[in-house]
């Protein structure tokens, strides 16, 4: 059995490792490391607060059946979120067939990322807030590139896209972000404009 | 003009780590907005990881649902792993191996046996006389076609008789002579 103290400490892939051992005290540590990840990574491709509660809580069961699948020689988070990316695409296939037959006014709405933005779904001016009104796609690549610090390659991967396709994505997911929060602060006291194109692309 | 394809070389940079060619760069100095992309660009990370922490606190703390977490225990300790890669055991493999070997060995030696002892001629004339006996026609055959052969012949008489009774009919009516030029059809 592990101690209280050490399981903390441990990576996920060591976790992970443990809970392929048979220790589910390791799993339900991952999972408490991730489940607020997991949540608001679904969140904004799904209806509600509770059906992205219901999805983070089926992939983790997922998970947890199909651990002797994991690999330790890659990420954990790759293996999770390429597992939560399947898991959602078919709950929303699921959820847009539920939400077609109440009436094509209310599927708009709910897919709208304006109008759930004017519905006071994103109160807060912070970036990730903003980021959630963007595309899905975009903001899953966002979220994945600077959320779980995910490599380009790791994201296509899991996401089942091409590297390309990828840094398409987070180009567009940039500039639109960029247009909704507004540029970054606290760079204005640049001089020059050389100076400041030298300090942003040069470092 | 180059302000699309800047900032698509300023987000190659960031994503790659590649360094941006020098007319970017110049387009950069002197556009505002792709300079304000580029300052976006390389701040988000920081940013956004300032954010996380805040962010991830407002969603909420789900439960486990107890009830299948425990299902789920008492099912998985009886599963035994799945063998991903298809692997070549040896002594599976090794056993194949004999198999094929003692296969072509049965085959050489026992089915394509090689060239025998010759035979004497007494045991040769023995051989063709009862091929001879296996090939030849029996005698109830010869009689079979004989009657054939010859009901035929009787059945070429009478038509012959037919046609000269009809000759002489036609020479004493119409006061003619009709003569036999060449000789009659074998099928005749």
């Amino acid at each position: 059995m592990i101690d209280p103290g050490p399981i903390e400490k441990m990576t996920d892939e060591e976790l992970a490792r443990e809970a392929r051992a048979g220790s589910r005290r390791s799993f339900e540590e991952l999972a408490l490391r991730y489940k607020r990840r997991l949540f608001v990574y679904f969140r904004p491709r799904l209806g509600s607060d509770q059906d992205a509660e219901d999805l983070v809580q089926e992939t983790f069961l997922k998970l947890y059946r199909n651990i002797h699948n994991y690999d330790p020689a890659f990420r954990f988070s790759t293996w999770l979120y390429t597992s939560a990316n399947r898991l959602a695409i078919s709950s929303y296939r699921r959820k847009k067939i539920a939400v077609g037959r109440l009436g094509p006014e209310v599927a708009d709405a709910s897919a709208d990322p304006a109008v759930r933005a004017a519905a006071g779904e994103t109160r807060s001016t912070g970036l990730w807030d903003a980021a959630r009104t963007l595309g899905r796609n975009q903001y899953r690549v966002l979220w994945l590139r600077y959320g779980e610090d995910l490599t380009i390659e790791e994201i296509a991967a899991s996401i089942g896209k091409s590297r390309l396709a990828v840094r398409l994505l987070l180009h567009r997911a940039r500039t639109n972000l960029m247009k909704r929060a507004g540029p970054a602060p606290g760079r204005a006291a640049a001089t020059t404009k050389a100076a400041a194109v030298r300090e942003t692309l040069l470092g | 003009m180059f302000c699309n394809l800047t900032r698509w070389l300023i987000s190659r940079a960031e994503d790659r780590g590649k360094k941006m060619p020098r007319f970017a760069e110049r387009h950069a100095a002197q556009c505002g907005a792709c300079r304000e992309y580029a300052r976006f660009t390389t701040s988000l990370s920081a940013r956004l990881s300032t954010e996380t922490p805040e962010f991830l606190a407002k969603a909420p703390d789900s439960p486990w649902d107890p009830a299948a977490w425990a299902a789920e225990g008492a099912g998985r300790g009886t599963r035994a792993p799945l063998r991903r890669r298809f692997v070549l055991h040896p002594y599976p493999a090794a056993a194949a191996v004999l198999v094929v070997a003692a296969s072509a060995l049965v085959f050489f030696l026992v089915v394509r046996p090689g060239p025998g002892p010759g035979l004497t001629s007494a045991e040769k004339q023995e051989v063709i006389a009862s091929l001879k006996s296996v090939t030849a026609v029996p005698a109830e055959f010869r009689g079979a076609i004989a009657e054939a052969e010859s009901s035929l012949a009787k059945e070429r008489l009478i038509l012959e008789n037919s046609v000269l009774s009809a000759v002489e009919y036609f020479q004493t009516r119409l006061n003619i002579r009709i003569e036999r030029t060449k000789e009659a059809p074998k099928s005749l």
